[in-house]
């Protein structure tokens, strides 16, 4: 208590110092009197009196400081008038503390923004309540399979988890969004069809997740035992399609034959919680899944993967020990049930607004880009300690005179480092406030893009105002800015040298080795940290010129890709298959139709093996690109048969074992035969039976993998009759009214089938994604390289400027004893450029080392290339960024090297 | 040679001094130190001053402005009722530890 009180009287004291101070001096000179009233009494005359009192006394400042230091809080003094004299000196000099404010917040803003964006997918919890107690089921596989198939679960397999545990309060089951199509109330005629996403869920799901309807109500936790055609509506979808009408409650949908009441709408906050950042437009129990997936039975099949698992942690229950009940639970379900794929363990994992975030490769190439982002922040670092240097060199004087009088060194780095952390402080809420502006331009660029893509019914639910996360990350960022710009500084002006600077001597020949290798090393590092993003930014520009141009070898503006559900019965769905695609050759709107392995949507490499000629064992082996055509695939494509011939409408309908290989796989594994008739080995299924397949044919090499680069090797399998395949088709006449005019028809054809129909067009659907993304990677880069540019040249021209300063009179020296303007300008610069020179080399080892990391990845067949073949030592591009850099450099010292040779020798040499 | 204040034991002297003979000003409690140690303490008078704020702000003591006999103004500290309590614990301790280095050093011989 005694001590909290006097904390506070302290705390207090600190505002109340001339009050106090005054209460002192007065307590001081009254004691100091009755003193000499003594001693006066005792026969001294007042003078002596006087005297001998003060002598009584003892020292009276060191008693008067000696009661500050008890009053009052000394440390927080003595940062208050650190932080008001800094405040003043910063004023003092605007440009330098606008400058430095501008390249720290350039280089908060940029992190923060990156860290904004990542906060948004990976570390704000679900919107829910209750979202740290919430636990998501992932699964290992014995495939090792990575990806969103380890979040999905069946449904017996969630009743049975949901039954037997003890270690959750609940757990609910959630779909990822079906699409279906909806038609509104009121309007009776079923051409009015909207598409909406769709999500089943568990009776229990809203009740567990702590969710109430911003009107009408949610679902019962016994509403998913049978049936029950009811709807739950998200806001948005409620705002968009229904205008926000209350008026809506009781109202019927109706989806595929189905009518469901609506019984209310979710609030604003909630946007689900589906793995991927989208708003399902309505839920509906999942025991109406038969109504809104026909044909497929989730209920009842422990094989259909189809639900995600979220658990709410009971409190009496750590996550340990729920990991391990769920764990044997499910795994004692699965190897009773599941034959394939079987599970290995399951894991509880914190729910995030990205499901995948915690995969590894996720974080690695977060990681990555972070480490770019922190390289900028760090030549923005770099610069601000060069500018401190240069003005601390300036203030040595005033330094050294601080020290001769008794301030202690910690006493004046303090001092020195309440400066550049009231700098770093300014700059990290200017860069906060750059970040809140970024943020907002890139969610309004990702919303296009994605509307863009998906279609307008496709609702972003990524949120990316900042919150205390944020705001901690900005904060801590800009402390530990401060400390890295400000430390060296403070540490070298304060070390002891009294003699030379108190003298006015502190910038004469050779002074200050320490100090301008420091220099040297800033730029170095600046130089080399600007080379290493310029070059990254120029290959990727380089690789975005030609990704827009990038011609994928086969026709995607007129093609259509189809896809549809024809239920779970394989043999109904195979016959229904053909039948669609059957009826499509009859429909007059469609020029081609086709069906075979889709391009740009994943990969499938199996292993090739391939008889060396007159070896009787020997086989060359390696991996292939491979797909199934149908026998107008190629045709429908565009991709032209170089030699042999196509596949027969005989072998695609017997899946005979015939193949047609690109002319790239050719060349790769008969380089001086005709591989036409030749013979080569696939393991289809990973499970080492090889089947053998004969070339009939040869076409030329197509972009299918990805736009990103010719398929290196690739072959195309005569299509298996068993097996559904997406349908691609081109149409006749004008595309817009084409298509329009196939869904009509299509409705009419098969209602069913209709529904689950989704018709992309392949150009927009799978092409122009990637470019976006190639335009966007190239643009980043870009902004980077040219911040680090920018950066860099405002360094190098500050440190030179400084140096030439504080060399005038060394220069007037040289020129009175007769150096050439030229000589010494020379000189000048040379000096200036090695740093140059040496970071220069420096980043351009790392752009390469660079360049040889990504060119490893592209071992494999199916793997992206980011940088559009452009070569990876791309000399054009390093060699043009080395000249590019020099020039920079060289005119960023050229001005105040040209100055220095100005010096009039007289005036210079007065000083010395 | 004159002694040095054992490094604490300051506060327990001026609580004691303020508890025994009333209201004091600074000078009268130093002189009463000085006199009580038979001038043995090596004090200067200012020296007193940190822990007369001390206990102020511990809220054990309470200083107000008046007059001496002579008229002259003085900082006059009265000890508060915390103040008596704390004399109290703070004397059980000192007697406590002052017995066990009185112990120690005898068992020492």
């Amino acid at each position: 208590m005694a001590l909290l009180r006097r904390i506070l009287i302290r705390f207090g004291n600190l505002f109340r110092k001339d009050r106090a101070e005054a209460e002192l001096a007065r307590e001081v000179e009254a004691h100091l009197v009755l003193i000499a009233d003594d001693f006066e009494r005792r026969g001294m005359s007042p003078e002596e009196a006087r005297v001998a009192a003060k002598r009584a006394y003892g020292g009276v400042e060191q008693a008067k400081q000696a009661h500050r230091d008890e009053r009052s809080l000394l440390w927080m003094e003595h940062s208050l008038q650190d932080l008001r004299h800094a405040g003043r000196a910063l004023a003092h000099s605007p440009g330098f503390t606008l400058v430095a404010i501008a390249t720290i917040a350039l280089g908060v803003g940029v992190n923060t923004t990156l860290f904004t964006a990542y906060n948004a997918v990976a570390l704000k919890p679900l919107p829910i309540a209750d979202a740290d107690k919430v636990v998501r089921l992932r699964r290992t596989l014995t495939s090792g399979f990575i990806g969103e198939n380890q979040y999905a679960f069946s449904y017996p397999e969630y009743a049975n988890l949901r039954d037997q545990q003890h270690a959750f309060q609940s757990v609910v089951a959630a779909s990822w969004p079906v699409k279906v199509l909806v038609a509104a109330p009121g309007e009776s005629s079923s051409n009015q069809l909207i598409p909406a996403q769709a999500q089943l869920v568990s009776g229990n799901y809203f009740g567990a997740l702590g969710i109430n309807a911003s009107l009408g109500r949610v679902f019962g936790s016994d509403e998913d035992r049978v049936g029950n055609p009811v709807v739950v509506l998200s806001y948005a979808y409620w705002q968009r399609q229904f205008r926000g009408d209350p008026q809506v409650l009781g109202s019927i949908v109706r989806i595929r034959n189905t009518s469901f009441t609506i019984i209310g709408v979710t609030p604003q906050e909630f946007t689900g919680t589906s793995l991927n950042p989208q708003v399902p437009d309505l839920w509906a129990p999942v025991s109406m899944q038969g109504q809104l997936v026909p044909g497929q039975d989730w209920l009842h099949k422990p094989t259909d993967f189809e639900l995600q698992i979220l658990a709410h942690l009971d409190p009496g229950i750590g996550l340990k020990q729920a990991q391990a009940q769920t764990d044997s639970l499910v795994r004692q379900f699965t190897t009773t049930y599941v034959t394939k794929d079987r599970t290995l363990a399951v894991a509880l994992e914190r729910t995030a607004f990205f499901g995948n975030t915690n995969d590894p490769r996720f974080r690695a190439g977060v990681g990555a880009v972070m480490v770019i982002f922190i390289l900028v922040l760090l030549v923005a670092c770099a610069n601000v300690t060069n500018m401190l240097v240069a003005r601390g060199a300036a203030r040595q004087k005033e330094i050294s005179v601080r020290l001769a009088l008794g301030a202690s060194r910690a006493r004046v780095i303090r001092h020195l480092l309440t400066e550049s952390m009231l700098l770093a402080l300014a700059g990290g809420v200017a860069g906060l406030a750059l970040a809140a502006a970024a943020g907002k331009l890139l969610w309004i660029a990702l919303d296009q893009i994605l509307v863009r893509q998906l279609g307008s019914d496709f609702v972003l639910s990524l949120n990316l105002n900042p919150d205390t996360r944020v705001l901690t990350y900005a904060l801590g960022l800009s402390v530990a800015t401060g400390l890295i710009f400000g430390l060296s500084p403070a540490l070298q002006f304060t070390k002891p040298d009294l003699n030379t600077s108190l003298k006015d001597e502190s910038t004469s020949f050779g002074r200050g080795m320490d100090r301008s290798r420091l220099r040297g090393l800033l730029i170095c590092g600046q130089v080399a940290v600007s080379m290493l993003l310029l070059s990254s930014a120029g290959l990727l520009i380089r690789g975005l010129a030609r990704s827009q141009a990038a011609d994928p070898g086969f026709d995607t503006q007129g093609i259509y890709l189809l896809r549809a559900n024809f239920g779970d019965e394989p043999v109904r769905a195979a016959a229904e298959f053909h039948r669609l695609t059957d009826w499509l050759k009859t429909a007059p709107e469609v020029a081609n139709v086709s069906y075979g392995t889709a391009p740009m949507m994943g990969t499938w490499t199996p292993p090739i093996f391939v008889k060396r000629p007159g070896a009787v064992e020997g086989s060359i082996e390696g991996r292939t690109l491979a797909g199934y055509a149908s026998d107008n695939f190629l045709n429908t494509m565009g991709i032209t048969l170089l030699r042999g011939r196509n596949f027969t409408a005989h072998e695609t309908s017997t899946g005979a074992h015939v193949a047609v290989v690109c002319a790239s796989t050719a060349r790769l594994y008969w380089p001086n035969e005709d591989p036409l008739g030749k013979h080569f080995q696939l393991d289809l299924h990973f499970d080492g039976k090889r089947t053998d397949f004969e070339i009939i044919g040869i076409v030329k090499d197509v972009r299918f993998a990805n736009l990103t680069r010719v398929d290196p090797a690739r072959v195309y399998l005569a299509a298996d009759p068993t097996q559904l395949y997406p349908v691609f088709f081109n149409l006749r006449g004008d595309q817009q009214t084409s298509i329009a005019g196939l869904w009509t028809r299509l409705r009419g054809f098969n209602n069913d089938i209709a529904a689950s129909v989704s018709m992309w067009n392949v150009e927009t659907m799978l092409l122009a994604p990637q470019r976006t993304l190639a335009r966007a990677l190239a643009m980043l880069a870009a902004i980077l390289a040219l911040l680090a540019l920018s950066l860099a040249g405002i360094g190098i021209y500050g440190v030179m400027a400084y140096v030439v300063s504080q060399r005038t009179r060394e220069i007037g020296v040289r020129i009175a004893l007769g150096a050439t303007a030229g000589r010494v300008l020379q000189r000048i610069a040379m000096e200036g450029l090695r740093p140059v020179l040496i970071g220069l080399i420096i980043g351009l080892a790392g752009g390469a080392g660079l360049s040889l990391l990504l060119h490893r990845t592209l071992a494999f067949p199916g793997s992206i290339d980011f940088l559009y073949g452009v070569s990876f030592y791309d000399p054009l591009t390093f060699l043009g960024i080395t000249v590019f850099l020099t020039v920079v450099s060289l005119m960023a010292s050229l001005g105040p090297a040209l100055k220095a040779i100005r010096v009039n020798p007289v005036i210079a040499l007065r000083y010395e | 040679m004159p002694a040095q204040i054992l490094q604490g034991t300051l506060d327990l002297m001026i609580l004691r001094t303020l508890s025994t003979m009333g209201p004091q000003h600074a000078y009268g409690i130093a002189n009463r130190l000085q006199q009580i140690s038979d001038d043995s303490l090596n004090l200067n008078q200012g020296t007193i001053y940190p822990a007369l704020i001390r206990l102020e702000q511990y809220g054990w003591t309470r200083g107000a402005w008046s007059r001496t006999e002579n008229n002259r103004e003085a900082k006059y500290y009265t000890i508060t009722k915390a103040g008596l309590k704390a004399l109290e614990e703070e004397t059980a301790r000192w007697r406590q530890m002052s017995a066990v280095v009185e112990k120690l050093l005898t068992e020492e011989k």
